[in-house]
């Protein structure tokens, strides 16, 4: 997810070093990073956060940390005029691309999104999904993803990779595989 | 504040013939067409330079869809509506964005959203668009716009050197009522701008061969969808007449109101062109709707789905409506998109979307076996599905099938 980038004075950005475990989005998903990250300060919502290399819009990995039925992924910019698609306790895993293009469409306000590949992939130590997308963000600039979550007692738990299609998605990659790969609860 | 002036008033300088003058009620024809038209002087060069070099991103946008049957189509109809000579100066380009727009560049570069192909109905209604915006580029009001702005913000400029020089409190707050003065006064040159166009658009369609009385219901179904989304949504529904200060175009209901008066009587008899709009548009209207629905914007989406409906229920807005409900959530949504789903396999079994749908509903509302036999009915359709794997999980597809 692109976070809009704030001048925050208060909060700076957080240094995630490598093979340090560390909480992410506030939650009891846990990450051992191989390399060094960046951990932004700006959080897309309550129970998410985004971590980058080189910025969040050159690479974007977002974890999502125990989304409750009636949730929205991340933080709606107006809860009574831009409503964003709740995540409910009938969401299927095979739904969940589904939730995270409606989040993207409706936050960013863009026509084209596909989900290119769903697969049953385990997550966390139980039956999850993982999907690839492409799309062209709000800056006009078609951008790749690939995504890993699992529902766990009802929560959803899950990270996506973000980057544009050009150079930056395949570059980093393997580095995003890394870090689910070493997710655990 | 400026004197308001009537729509009528403000195309009294430019359009008004002899012919006009008996029939004050219909929206005067457009002046004769003058010949291909070059930039003249050195604000609108640079304007058709800027709006050429936008032109040139525009041409590569990743979001431009290039499919030359729909792009044929529209510029047919743009065609009919303001005449062969005119529309040759014009580029049409499609964006697949899912809001009711369209704009037009200085230079003659015309973008149309998909979300306004997506709701108008039939020709007529998307000629008197088109119309509008060549009117705007008929007019020449972007220069016009851009010289008011530069006039504004020079008078601006030195009115708030002198309030500094004068360094009181009375000075600074002249300042400040000269500021808000300005700035409205350019908000309502750009209503009356659009006013212009409108009255423009709506001549193209009074001697086109289209139905002109379609042009006022373009903005009264705008105004019914934002009512429904409104509604649904649980806030107040927006005032429909009222003028805000910085309003950039008229309010949905004047704009209504005027082109419904102004069309010519004599057209009412003509034909919209529901027939071909639908035949042009069925390609994508799946696309354009898909990407209305996943707005998340519950009221406007199955306003619009229901009115697409009344020239008859298909398959494909069936498995839409599933959709829409299915992404709602609630149980009763649910059990009302299986329905929907199951309505739209009876049409065509042999829609995938529609047994994934299906099934997907029906394993939600607690019916299983029913379920998993429909998502092994989409699996049968669509082997190579990208979400063939995940489905199966959940058909729980025997081994070897």
């Amino acid at each position: 997810m692109v976070a809009m980038l704030s001048v925050s004075v208060a909060r700076a950005n957080g240094y995630r070093a490598k093979n340090v475990q560390v909480d992410v989005a506030k939650s009891a998903m846990k990450i051992t990073p191989v390399r060094d990250w960046n951990s932004l300060s700006v959080r897309p919502g309550k129970k998410a956060e985004t971590w980058t290399l080189d910025g969040e819009q050159l690479n974007d990995v977002t974890f999502y940390g125990g989304i409750v039925p009636g949730e929205p992924l991340i933080r709606e910019t107006s809860k009574k005029h831009k409503p964003l698609p709740k995540f409910t306790s009938e969401t299927l895993l095979v739904e969940i691309p589904e939730l995270l293009e409606g989040t993207y469409r409706t936050e960013k306000g863009i026509g084209s999104f596909s989900v290119t590949s769903s697969n049953p992939d385990r997550f966390l130590g139980s039956d999850g999904i993982r999907f690839t997308y492409e799309y062209v963000d709000a800056d006009n600039l078609p951008r790749k993803g690939e995504a890993r979550a699992a529902l766990i007692q009802g929560h959803l738990y899950m990270a996506t990779f973000d980057a544009p299609r050009l150079h930056y998605f395949e570059d980093t990659l393997d580095d995003f595989h890394n870090l689910t790969d070493s997710a655990a609860l | 504040m400026m004197r308001r002036t009537g729509v009528l008033a403000a195309t009294a300088v430019t359009l008004i013939t002899s012919a006009a003058i008996g029939q004050s009620k219909i929206a005067p024809p457009p002046p004769p067409y003058a010949g291909a038209y070059q930039p003249q002087g050195i604000d609108e060069i640079g304007l058709w330079r800027e709006g050429d070099e936008d032109e040139r991103t525009l041409a590569n946008s990743p979001i431009l869809l290039r499919d030359e049957a729909l792009n044929n189509y529209v510029k047919r109809v743009l065609c009919a509506a303001v005449g062969d000579d005119r529309c040759r100066s014009v580029r049409l380009y499609i964006l697949r964005v899912p809001l009711f727009n369209a704009s037009m560049a200085p230079n003659g570069t015309m973008r149309v959203y998909s979300g306004l192909l997506l709701r108008v109905r039939n020709e007529a209604e998307l000629a008197m668009v088109l119309g509008h915006e060549f009117g705007h580029f008929e007019q020449r009001h972007t220069l016009a716009d851009w010289k008011a702005r530069r006039s504004s913000s020079d008078l601006l400029s030195w009115a708030a050197v002198f309030a500094m020089l004068g360094n009181t409190y009375q000075s600074y707050s002249n300042f400040d009522s000269l500021q808000l003065s300005v700035y409205g006064r350019l908000a309502h040159f750009n209503r009356d701008q659009e006013r212009e166009a409108d009255a423009l658009g709506l001549g193209y369609l009074n001697r086109s061969a289209l139905r002109p009385q379609a042009a006022s219901v373009v903005w009264q179904n705008l105004i019914a969808e934002q009512e429904a989304s409104a509604l649904a949504k649980g806030v107040r529904k927006p005032n429909f007449n009222k003028v805000a200060f910085f309003a950039s175009h008229p309010p949905s209901g004047e704009r209504a109101a005027i082109l419904a008066a102004f069309a010519d009587p004599v057209g009412a008899d003509r034909e919209n062109g529901v027939t071909r709009y639908a035949a042009a548009l069925a390609p994508w209207l799946p696309t354009f709707l898909d990407d209305q629905i996943k707005l998340n914007d519950f009221g406007a989406s199955d306003f619009i789905i229901l009115s697409l409906a009344e020239n008859g229920w298909t398959a494909p807005l069936l498995v839409a409506r599933g959709d829409l409900y299915r992404a709602r959530g609630n149980p009763r949504d649910l059990s009302q998109a299986a329905e929907f789903y199951g309505k739209a396999v009876e049409m065509d079994a042999k829609l995938p979307d529609a047994q994934r749908g299906l099934g997907l509903s029906l394993i939600k509302t607690g019916r299983r076996t029913e379920g998993q036999a429909a998502l092994r009915q989409y699996l049968a359709l669509k082997p190579n599905a990208s979400d063939a794997a995940m489905i199966s999980m959940l058909a729980q597809v025997a081994r070897g099938q």
